[in-house]
């Protein structure tokens, strides 16, 4: 094996190390690096970069877990995610979630009962991305994030924070791009790795996964198979901490062809509403400073800004994110098709309301269109016994 | 019988029957007389702001009563399991799930259902669920749905966040003159705003007039009597039963008449009613002499306009409802309540169908109990599924409550 080839396969193993500590002990493992931890895909990891931090998705443990603050009928994202917090030593400079369902709501209250509200950082991007007036308000909300997480950071730099603000998303893009080009080779690869891969992506240092995976992405190319002959998948859920639930389907002959989770593609997907050709009218763009003087900055600062904005607006939609039910079936089904997918399985956390809803009318959309779809609701990532069961009479059935 | 011994029924309550009977036999005859007189009905949620509506001549029922009143007539558990059967999961909101069931099983429900709407509203104020729901009930029924979008204020209300509601509710106008063909009348809109306002304002000195001792309201008296001013609200039928209802309620204070006979303990109550237990529930308070005086929920229909142009007003009003803040925000409103009703204890009910109410209790708990040194006691339950209250573990988490309170 070549020398590239041989560090390539370090690197593999490397990723896959990263995915299965979920974040673990980051600060101490990077000392050089500053971690912020943030909740849901919508939380711009750009701002973080910016602010001279590394963003850290937070997840839950692998045990059980049930904080006093929460009653049972809470999905074990938020007891998990809160019961690892409150273990304290995370090393975590602050902590922010993005506003989306109500038990991230309450959960941004908790912890800012806890941790103090100038620890807690939260954004609510509007809950109608195309509504009148939504992006402006979404651009307003990420500039007073920004200003807060410079704030926390305390970071003293050479540039302007509209340099970094640049950076940040040139830094995200490119990580963007490369899980794209992973998430093509999906069909062909082991779907647990694309999985784990994908989610390492949102544990490390940033800038340290693109060099990782640029590196490993040569040797994937090669590792990938013909088609496997295998049943072809969709998974669409919420957060998936573990690669269990690719595995299983992969054990019993299936593989993850598409992929509709937080923590998987979803994260990384752009432009899919809407696309390039959806203009942003000149109205939406923010009022601010009329100076002639900073007119040349503001500029800058305002187009990253509003292609960050618009990233997060057209990425593709999840169920707490509304531009209408059927925009978002409609892309589902779209995927579906284009992966000529022959079975869905529709991943519920228990207690997960918005992703529960969406389950129904998603069904019945995909089953109209021929693709058999599975509600499998699981207390939280790990699927055991009984879901092999119904896993392995579900991917069966896909033959008939 | 006992209950009735210790406990005094308002003679006003008569009147409230035939009102709430009225509201609902008129939404019906819409499907009569809405076409020709351009008149269309909505479903709509708890939170959403019903005067931009009426000022459009629409009018209003709201799913949410309707789950309220499924669960008193012991329909809600059969109206689930439809639900449940067509894929909907049992963790959803048992008002969301027992109003599905109502549309796909009409034999089971209550009324035969709600009459079908022309539109659907929903502002999501009070939860997320609310999207989630209309969106399936939009799917369902092919009707129109518009939505408010009212940011989550983990702080204070934003200027941007003011701004964006202002802008939904002017294209919100736009749709609705489409949807009625009539052209917004702002002098109408005003009316509206003024008599929701006087409407709202009788309800809160109502509520005000349980701080005397002992108390003329009890928690049951609250939960019924809040129906005109979810359902009715900004109707001269409803302030002129609220103007009765002060009337009667400043008469028992004049004659030192508590609502439960002999009260000893005054309590808060947090969430939404456990509607199929409302009356044994309070039954286990009421037997102690404990008297639920005032409650967050049905205080969550006291907020005064706030200034501003009509939909200034409207957008800051809708916005900053107590559901959409922070539990600190909450916490201070409990404090206030014991402080200002003299209260000895407070009560959360732990309820399982709605989240953005219940999950952050404990921390209000906690929060309010190391600021006041008054105990709260948490029960959990559901609001409307019978299925989810365990009858011995609450009696005997009330009657330890009780025991240290009247230590
Ligand atoms: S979207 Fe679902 S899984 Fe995610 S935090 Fe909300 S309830 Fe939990
Ligand atoms: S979740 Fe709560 S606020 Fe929302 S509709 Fe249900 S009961 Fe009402």
């Amino acid at each position: 094996m070549d020398i590239t080839m041989v560090k390539a396969e370090e690197e593999l193993t490397f990723l896959l190390e990263e995915a299965v500590l979920r974040g673990k002990n980051a600060a101490e493992r990077y000392p050089e690096q500053r971690f912020f931890g943030y909740l849901c895909s919508y939380y711009p990891e750009e701002l973080i970069l910016a602010a001279g931090l590394e963003p850290l998705r937070l997840l839950p443990g692998s045990d059980p877990a049930n904080p006093a603050e929460l009653p049972s009928y809470c999905c074990s994202l938020a007891r998990g995610t809160l019961a690892e917090a409150k273990k304290g030593k995370s090393g975590l400079v602050g902590v922010g979630m993005a506003h989306t369902c109500d038990t991230m709501q309450c959960l941004d209250g908790i912890w800012s009962d806890r941790f103090g509200r100038e620890n807690v950082l939260p954004i609510v991007p509007p809950v109608l991305l195309n509504a009148p007036g939504a992006r402006r308000y979404y651009q307003r909300e990420i500039e007073e994030l920004s200003a807060k997480l410079l704030r926390l950071s305390e970071i003293k730099r050479s540039f302007s924070n509209e340099e970094a603000l640049e950076w940040a998303w040139q830094v995200c893009t490119r990580a963007r791009q490369l899980a794209a080009e992973l998430d093509e080779l999906r069909p062909r690869l082991p779907s647990p790795l694309v999985s784990a891969l994908l989610r390492a992506g949102q544990l490390l240092p940033k800038e340290r996964f693109i060099e990782a995976l640029l590196t490993v992405l040569p040797l994937l190319h090669i590792k990938a198979g013909e088609d496997s002959g295998r049943y072809r998948v969709l998974v669409s859920g919420a957060v998936l901490e573990t690669d269990s639930l690719f595995q299983m389907v992969e054990d019993l002959n299936g593989r993850v062809v598409a992929d509709d989770t937080c923590t998987g593609y979803r994260h990384y997907a752009q432009n899919i509403v809407g696309g390039a050709n959806d203009k942003i009218r000149v109205d939406e763009a923010p009022r601010d400073s009329r100076d002639s003087q900073s007119q040349n900055s503001m500029n800058s600062r305002e187009s990253v800004l509003t292609q960050i904005v618009q990233r997060y607006v057209t990425m593709p939609p999840c169920p707490c994110r509304s531009q209408g039910l059927e925009k978002r079936l409609d892309y589902l089904e779209a995927l579906a098709l284009k992966r000529g997918v022959q079975g869905a399985i529709l991943a519920i956390r228990k207690y997960c309301e918005p992703h529960a809803w969406d389950a129904v009318p998603l069904k019945e959309r995909l089953e109209v269109r021929g693709i058999r779809t599975l509600i499998l609701e699981l207390e939280a990532s790990e699927v055991g016994g009984q879901e092999r069961t119904r896993l392995q009479a579900f991917l069966e059935s896909l033959s008939n | 019988m006992a209950e009735e011994k210790k406990y005094r029924q308002f003679q006003v309550s008569k009147d409230l029957k035939r009102l709430m009977a009225k509201h609902y036999a008129l939404g019906r005859y819409y499907r009569y007389w809405g076409r020709p007189l351009r008149r269309k009905l909505a479903w709509i949620t708890s939170g959403a702001p019903v005067e931009l509506l009426r000022a459009f001549k629409i009018y209003s029922v709201y799913p949410e009563q309707y789950g309220a009143i499924c669960s008193t007539a012991k329909a809600t558990e059969k109206l689930c399991q439809a639900a449940e059967a067509a894929g909907y999961s049992q963790d959803l909101c048992s008002y969301a799930r027992s109003h599905i069931g109502s549309i796909l099983r009409p034999d089971l429900a209550p009324m035969q259902g709600l009459p079908k709407p022309d539109l659907l509203v929903a502002c999501n104020n009070i939860c997320g669920t609310v999207l989630k729901w209309y969106e399936a009930l939009a799917h369902l029924l092919k009707v129109p749905l518009l939505v408010l979008d009212t940011p989550y204020l983990p702080g204070e209300q934003t200027e941007h966040a003011q701004q964006y509601v202002l802008e939904q509710l002017q294209s919100m106008v736009a749709h609705l003159e489409a949807l009625t063909g009539r052209k917004l009348d702002r002098q109408e809109l005003k009316r509206q705003l003024t008599r929701s306002a006087e409407m709202t304002k009788l309800w809160r000195e109502i509520r005000e007039l349980a701080q005397a001792h002992p108390s003329p309201l009890n928690g049951p008296d609250l939960f019924i009597q809040m129906a005109p001013i979810v359902a009715i609200r900004g109707s001269q039928e409803g302030i002129d039963y609220y103007r009765k209802l002060k009337a009667e309620t400043e008469e028992r204070v004049r004659r030192s008449e508590g609502s439960i006979l002999e009260e000893k303990i005054r309590l808060v109550w947090d969430n939404i009613a456990i509607w199929p237990k409302l009356f044994s529930f309070t039954k286990m308070f009421t037997e102690r002499g404990a008297c639920f005086v005032t409650d967050t929920y049905s205080g969550g229909w006291t907020a005064e306009l706030a200034p501003g142009d009509p939909m200034e007003s409207l957008a800051a009003t809708y916005t900053e409802i107590f559901l959409n803040r922070s539990p600190e925000f909450r916490a201070q409103q409990m404090i206030q309540l014991i402080e200002a009703y003299g209260a000895n204890g407070f009560v959360l009910h732990s309820n399982r169908s709605c989240k953005p109410y219940s999950l952050v209790q404990e921390v209000i708990r906690r929060r309010v109990m190391k600021k006041t040194g008054v105990p709260g006691l948490m029960v959990e339950a559901d609001m409307a599924d019978p299925r989810a209250y365990a009858e011995e573990s609450v009696r005997t988490r009330v009657e330890a409550f009780l025991e240290t309170l009247q230590a």
